[in-house]
């Protein structure tokens, strides 16, 4: 069974997409693993990266989407889940005879609509709107959970805010990483989120659950080295576990993104971004890390 | 100048860490480079027990100074515009006001603060930190006070929209 990595933070903008998709293709790379990226916003950024506008396109027009999916399944359409993903995607290149490889479930438009449409479908079977929102949630989380059994590692790439899909990622996630900008609003989304993933209300909750414990780590990433930044990432240190891993502020990190049609090794897609990549992945990935732990 | 005890963070404390794991002639680069990130990460202050001549060196604001860049963008509040310039060698990020508050409380804050005499850096550790003080404040105590204060309520702000 795979392990479940959610990349989440209520925040927008703190380069949630950008993480998911190095990670996934770092770990196919380096560490040769079967990687399921799941694309849950509805901004399908990550899926623009990894299979480019026109096979994204394709995808949602033959109803291979994760709201597809969702809501197959939900009306018992019994598709096996093969058919919603994009095998071997992303342009950077894998020896044939490594296992490594990434695939997909695209991201969708329509995913918020989705889960409005299944929340109404649900409500009519339950009274209680909590309940009903919970079940949808559960629903979800089961469904995603399926797709663990072909993969070494599924992805869930998490929308800002806090839809049944992110919800339902940060429940099934072993473990969530959770990238910020190091500025001061971050912060109080640090703050916010770490309730949610560890399950608790209050600050002072959420103090009593050691470090080692927790099932979240927070990653900074776009950093400059400015010292309000070191302050920040400090100041955060006292309250939330962080990686050592720190993710620059760097063109090569942008360009990266820019999805082709030709396969390239990973030099020379992340350029001079690689040797933060590697440091991330060993961290993320490696055999005595936290994730490696987690379950 | 003589001090029983002071405070070490952000560059500072990366920089005496380094120095220290520098003067061991046991660790290869490796192990001491591994060393000092992993120190760097899990450590945020450093108390030391005196000044010595090795933390003067690396504790001192001319190597924190060249790597931090003071971002006139971001004026806190009503402080007046201190200038870098004016302050050099000057690390407007250390001590770190907030976690020295805390990780130690008020008075080590205060404490921390005392070894910085002149009004104008005063400002400008404000203006850096993002705590606001008034404006028509001259006398460095009181100035030292405000920034307490204000890092206070800015714990208490933080706090109160957490939960």
């Amino acid at each position: 069974m795979a392990r479940f990595l959610a990349i989440a933070n209520r925040k927008g903008g703190v380069g949630k997409s950008t993480i998911a998709v190095m990670l996934a293709h770092a770990s196919a790379a380096w560490g040769k693993k079967r990687v399921l990226l799941v694309d849950l916003d509805t901004q399908c950024n990550a899926s623009l990266m990894l299979i480019g506008g026109e096979r994204w396109d394709k995808a949602r027009r033959a109803g291979r989407t994760i709201s597809d999916y969702f809501f197959d399944r939900f009306d018992k359409v019994a598709e096996d889940e093969s058919h919603y993903v994009a095998a071997n995607v992303g342009d950077v290149a894998h020896p044939r005879a490594s296992p490594g490889r990434v695939s997909l479930l695209p991201g969708s438009l329509m995913l918020e609509d989705v889960q409005g449409e299944l929340y109404l479908k649900q409500a009519k079977r339950g009274s209680n709107p909590d309940k009903v929102a919970q079940d949808v949630r559960n629903r979800m989380m089961r469904l995603i959970k399926h797709f663990g059994h072909d993969f070494d590692y599924v992805i869930l790439d998490c929308p800002p805010g806090l839809s049944f899909a992110a919800l339902a990622a940060i429940d099934l996630a072993d473990q969530v990483v959770v990238p910020f900008r190091p500025d001061y609003v971050s912060q109080f989304a640090l703050d916010r989120v770490a309730l949610l993933i560890e399950r608790v209300e209050t600050a002072d909750q959420l103090a009593a659950v050691p470090f080692v414990d927790r099932r979240y780590i927070c990653l900074p990433n776009y950093v400059t080295g400015k010292g309000r930044e070191r302050l920040l990432i400090d100041e955060i240190a006292l309250d939330h576990p962080l990686l050592q891993s720190r993710v620059p502020l760097l063109d090569s990190v942008a360009r990266a993104f820019d999805w082709e049609e030709s396969k390239k090794t990973m030099a020379e897609k992340y350029g001079d971004a690689l040797p933060h990549l590697r440091a991330l992945h060993d961290e993320v990935f490696g055999a005595a890390t936290w994730l490696a732990k987690a379950g | 100048m003589a001090r029983t005890r002071r405070f070490l963070n952000g560059a500072a404390k990366d920089a005496f860490l380094r120095q220290v794991l520098a003067a061991e002639p046991g660790l290869d680069e490796a192990t001491r480079e591994r060393l000092a990130l992993a120190l760097q990460s899990s450590i945020a202050l450093i108390s030391l027990r005196h000044r010595s001549s090795s933390e003067l060196s690396v504790g001192t604001p001319d190597t924190a100074a060249a790597t931090h860049e003071p971002d006139a963008q971001n004026a806190a509040g009503n402080t007046p515009p201190a200038t870098a310039t004016e302050c050099e060698p000057f690390d407007p990020y250390s001590p770190n006001v907030i976690v020295v508050f805390r990780t130690l409380g008020r008075d080590a804050a205060l404490a921390e603060l005392h070894a910085i005499e002149d009004v104008e850096c005063l400002r400008l550790l404000a203006r850096e930190q993002r705590l606001g003080i008034a404006s028509d404040l001259a006398d460095a105590a009181d100035i030292r006070h405000a920034i307490v204060a204000a890092a206070e309520r800015r714990i208490a702000n933080r706090r109160a929209a957490a939960s």
